[in-house]
This record gives C-alpha cells, sequence and structure tokens, in this order.
C-alpha cells in the first residue's frame, strides 16, 4: 500500500501531468450523469500505462460461464489498502483471461477487504479492486457488458481471523455468477 | 516511510493546528465537562406495591429498571435500599413512589426528594398498561434527570444495529438497556450502517437484500416492510438524514468512484458534494445542517474532513499517521466523535468540532462506529474488546464501557434513536 499511496501523495502534491492523464481511463461503467470522475485502478509503479488494446466487444464464441469454469478462475489478492494490481496478481489475471476467453455469458466480480478497515471505507474499497481487476479484463479484451462489479467489503471474509494469514486471504477479488 | 508520507501531507495541506491524535494521552478525564464529572449519590427505596399479586412482582421489577436507567444516565451514583452491597456516600436524592395495579392498568406515582431534608423535588404520575410498565418506569428517570439537570434524560431511547449469525447480518432494534430485542429483517444477506430519522419513525440502512451489491433502503421497524431509496449503479452505502429529516446523505459510486451525495428523503434528486478521485464516505451532518463530516482518502489514507452541505469549502480536521474514519457529530455541535486505528485495532476519540483537543476515549481491543445519544453524554460503539463482537456504551466519564445484553447474539453497527 505505502509506495502507491506516497506515489499517489507525491503526485498529487506536484502535479505531475501523467497522474491526471496517464492514470485516466474511460469510465467503467455508463452511469446516468457525466463522467466526472473514474476509479483509479492503478496498473503497477510504471509511469507509462499498459498498452491498451479495447478490441470491439465481439461476442467470443465458446461455452456458457457456469460454476466448473468459475472453479478455474485464480483469486486475486491485493496489498493493505489498495487497489493495485501487482505482479502477482497480474500473473492470475492473465490466467483467468485465457479461461474466460473461452467462456460466454455474464460473471461478477466481487471486491472483498480484511477486517483492518472500518466497514464503511471497505465497502468502497472493496468496489476500487473489483473494478481494478475489471478494468484489466476489460484492457485485454474480454466485453465490459459480460461484467458486474460487487464489493463486499469486509463482511464475507476468505478466512476468520484477525492475522496477517486471513487478512493476506481477505483482501481479494474472486468470481461468482450473477444472481 | 510513513513520516515521509505525513511530511508530504503537511506540506501539500494548509496550516492548521495539528490534530496529534496519535499520541493523546490515554486519560479519559474530558476537560470540556468543564464542571465536577461526578456523579449525585442517589437511592431508590422501592416502590410501595398496591393491589394484587401481580402489583408486589412488577413492582419488584419496576425498582430494578429505575435504578439500572438512573445509573445508566451518568448522572447519578445509585444506591439501592434493598441491596446491602450497595454502599456509597451518604445521598442527596431518594426516589420512591406508589405502584398501584388494577386490573390491566398501572399507576405510577413517583417522589424525587432531597435528603436527609426529604422534602419533595418532583411528585408525578405516569398510568398506562401493566404490560407496559417498563416505559412509565423510562418516562419517570427521564424525569428524575430532567429535574435535576435541566435536560431530559435518554431511558426512552432504543438502539438499531446489526446482528451477525453465521453469513447472516439482520437488522434489529431494542430499548437503550437491552431489553425487548427485535430482529427487523430476515434476509439472510447483509445488513449495515443504520440511521434514525430524527423523529424516529424510520431507519435507513445499507442491505444486500436486492442481491445486487449494497442498496440503501428505509423501513418503518413498526411494520418492519422496507423501501428502496437508493438502488444505482454501483454502491450505495452510509445513508444518514438531515437534521430536519428532508435530507438523505449518503455514499454513491454511480459516476464510478465512492463520492459523498445528499438526496431527498425519497432518494431522489442526487445532488454530488465531492470530486476527487479517492474514496469519500461516512457523511454526517452538524446538528444545524449546514455542515457535513467525512472521510476521504485524498491525503493518502483514510481522515476526517469537514465541508459546507453543499459540497464547498472542504477542509481537512485530522492529521492522523494511520486510518480515521467514522465521524460522528455530537448532539449539541461542539464534538466529533471518529476512529482511528492504532495498532491492529481502532480507538474512539473526540475531538471539538475544529478539529482541536482530541482525546482517546476508549481503546483496548477494536472499537467501531461510535454513536452519540442525543443528550451527548454517551457513546454507543461495537467492540471485540472481550472477544466477540457486542454493543457497549462509554458515558465519557472514565467509568469503563459496559456491555450491552443482545441475547447472545454478536452485534455491530449501533445507532442511536432520538427521544421518543
Amino acid at each position: 500500500m505505502r509506495p502507491m499511496n506516497l506515489l499517489r501523495t507525491l503526485a498529487l502534491v506536484a502535479m505531475v501531468a501523467f497522474a491526471t492523464t496517464g492514470c485516466a481511463k474511460k469510465p467503467v461503467q455508463t452511469p446516468p450523469a457525466p463522467p466526472v470522475e473514474t476509479p483509479v485502478p492503478t496498473p503497477a509503479p510504471t509511469p507509462t500505462p499498459p498498452p491498451v488494446v479495447t478490441p470491439p466487444s465481439t461476442p467470443t464464441t465458446g461455452l456458457p460461464i457456469d460454476k466448473a469454469t468459475l472453479g478455474k478462475l485464480q483469486v486475486v489478492y491485493f496489498a493493505l489498502d489498495s487497489d493495485a494490481i501487482d505482479e502477482g496478481a497480474q500473473a492470475a489475471l492473465d490466467g483467468n483471461v485465457r479461461v474466460l476467453k473461452s467462456t460466454t455469458g455474464d460473471f461478477v466480480v466481487e471486491g472483498h477487504c480484511d477486517d483492518r478497515g472500518t466497514a464503511e471505507y471497505n465497502q468502497s474499497l472493496g468496489e476500487r479492486r473489483a473494478k481494478a481487476v475489471q478494468q484489466y479484463f476489460a484492457d485485454q479484451g474480454i466485453a465490459l457488458s459480460r461484467m458486474s462489479v460487487v464489493s463486499y467489503g469486509k463482511d464475507r471474509p476468505a478466512v476468520e481471523g484477525s492475522d496477517e494469514h486471513a487478512w493476506s486471504k481477505n483482501r481479494r477479488a474472486e468470481f461468482s455468477l450473477p444472481k | 516511510m510513513r513520516r515521509l508520507a505525513l511530511l508530504i501531507a503537511g506540506l501539500a495541506l494548509i496550516p492548521v493546528p495539528i490534530a496529534r491524535t496519535q499520541n493523546a494521552p490515554a486519560d479519559v478525564k474530558l476537560e470540556w465537562k468543564s464542571g465536577s464529572t461526578a456523579r449525585l449519590p442517589l437511592r431508590c427505596e422501592p416502590f410501595a406495591p398496591v393491589g394484587d399479586r401481580d402489583a408486589r412482582t412488577t413492582s419488584v421489577q419496576g425498582d430494578e429498571v429505575l435504578a439500572a436507567d438512573l445509573a445508566n444516565s451518568a448522572v447519578f451514583q445509585v444506591a439501592k435500599s434493598w441491596d446491602p452491597n450497595s454502599s456509597g456516600s451518604a445521598p442527596q436524592f431518594v426516589t420512591g413512589g406508589k405502584w398501584t395495579v388494577r386490573g390491566t392498568q398501572l399507576k405510577l406515582a413517583g417522589e424525587l426528594r432531597d435528603f436527609p431534608g426529604r422534602r419533595p423535588l418532583l411528585v408525578k404520575e405516569y398510568a398506562g398498561p401493566v404490560a407496559e410498565w417498563r416505559k412509565l418506569v423510562h418516562r419517570f428517570a427521564d424525569d428524575i434527570v430532567l429535574q435535576l439537570t435541566g435536560e431530559i434524560g435518554v431511558a426512552g431511547t432504543r438502539l438499531a444495529f446489526v446482528s451477525r449469525s453465521g453469513r447472516d447480518m439482520e437488522l434489529c432494534v431494542m430499548d437503550f438497556d437491552g431489553h425487548g430485542l427485535t430482529q427487523l429483517t430476515t434476509d439472510h444477506s447483509i445488513a449495515r450502517s443504520p440511521n434514525w430519522s430524527p423523529d424516529g419513525s424510520l431507519l435507513v440502512f445499507t442491505s444486500y437484500r436486492g442481491g445486487k451489491g449494497p442498496q440503501l433502503w428505509v423501513m418503518n421497524p413498526a411494520n418492519r416492510k422496507p423501501f428502496l431509496l437508493s438502488g444505482r449503479n454501483g454502491i450505495n452505502t452510509s445513508g444518514i438524514y438531515s437534521p430536519d429529516g428532508q435530507r438523505i446523505a449518503c455514499t454513491l459510486s454511480m459516476d464510478g468512484n465512492s463520492e459523498i451525495y445528499v438526496l431527498d428523503a425519497r432518494g431522489g434528486a442526487p445532488s454530488r458534494l465531492t470530486n476527487n478521485r479517492s474514496v469519500d464516505t461516512s457523511p454526517c451532518w452538524s446538528p444545524t445542517g449546514r455542515e457535513i463530516a467525512f472521510t476521504s482518502g485524498r491525503s493518502g489514507n483514510p481522515q476526517i474532513y469537514v465541508m459546507d452541505s453543499d459540497g464547498g469549502n472542504p477542509r481537512r480536521l485530522t492529521y492522523d499517521v494511520d486510518y480515521t474514519d467514522s465521524p460522528m457529530w455530537s448532539p449539541k455541535g461542539d464534538r466529533i466523535a471518529f476512529v482511528s486505528r492504532t495498532g491492529a485495532g481502532f480507538d474512539l476519540f473526540i475531538c471539538r468540532a475544529d478539529g482541536s483537543s482530541a482525546q482517546r476515549v476508549v481503546s483496548g481491543g477494536s472499537n467501531e462506529n461510535p454513536h452519540w445519544a442525543p443528550d451527548g453524554r454517551h457513546l454507543v460503539f461495537s467492540s471485540n474488546r472481550e472477544g466477540a463482537l457486542a454493543l457497549y456504551v462509554t458515558d465519557l466519564d472514565g467509568t469503563p464501557p459496559r456491555r450491552l445484553e443482545t441475547g447472545g447474539r454478536k452485534a455491530l453497527s449501533p445507532a442511536w434513536s432520538p427521544r421518543p
């Protein structure tokens, strides 16, 4: 968390141009109001944004996504107070992209937090994590229309407990089928 | 690293007096209670039962409830004349009276007298169904507090909260003393963050009951029928009524990022108050409705800010090194309670409305979601200080927080109702 937050703070203070332009993304949702702001799915601490390929949302041929496919998707983990996609997360996501491209149908990206934050702030943080994952998938050619995001804050831990092990397993994004 | 971050934050922001809550002493004696914080010694004498056998049974219960109400008021040091173990200094006041039951009706003739003169200070009758004897006792207790402090007590108030059983988090309500617990939802979903309307008739809360993530719902606890207040795209959380009940401040992410909005009381006409790429959440109105305190990550980690209720003039209130959230403006407007992370858990703090004089008031375990009693004398909060998540009340006078009985359920997210 600290390096990224520090970087962000620095960027804010100095009003460095790339912070306002380089990190800006297209709005991931289609809100009724004008897209004034976007979440910051910060793509690793490199000043240059990754090559953003935005292919047209052509429906991929493949089997409809189901529980079995979901089971092949890797959980994506985050650092404390962070929604940044680090190397480990990227590797997991790249694997997930390959699985998802062989399927059709909608799925949900769930954002979760550990219990070291407050409930309300974690609801927002969980959404940023889910949206960072959604944006990564979209950049890799998964149709935005297939994805929805839900944040569960700290209320659906993967592992009960208040220790390093539980915390690291609970700061995550995982995947489910729409209800 | 942290020091550097703080330095940068300090450079970047306005030179405001720094509220170093991190280093605040763990002393809980609050200077703002300018007078003595000592409680008034009062002795409860048993009510004299008149009527059938029922009268004796209920009057004994009434004795205990009155003594508990007066002790919980934090105004009195209560001794029970029927309890040989409750000693204490010589009382300044005594309570008692007549408890008359006729059929299904109760008449409580309550008396408050000074001591040792025993001159009457308050003599008042309360009548109603025997079944509602607790209400009558609570009203008597509140009148005693009014008589001796000039401000009515909070014995007639209720608490909304969330109970957790396995994965289910359900909305509940109970009397301020833990009696009469009622579960309001059976959604087998997640309920969170209830807040009362200023007239006490409605609760706004966050729920995942629709299956579409966190949405804002409103419920009248009397009929338990929730209606959807805001189910906009993204998160809909942290709803809180304005003091006039006409508007609801909340957190929405319909424009992409968590921002603070104000809706009308039916959930329409959203007006956006914040605009930055960090998380903004946990809004709370000042009692005048002119300002809103909230939490923002704009300085790198969550800190508390205040803005005008139209979103103008945002200014930073806390300068903690670590995570700070859950601002709650005191009913008189002079104080703001909040939580700040120290080590593994959160401690409760209170500062002045300008951010100065931050004092740690509760530590030990992790303490969250402080909510003021309407008299500003107490805070209810959730804590794991004794293991399981439970509700506690601190009287802010150095006495240890007391745990509220919630029927053996894990309890969190409390909200103190206005007076009836």
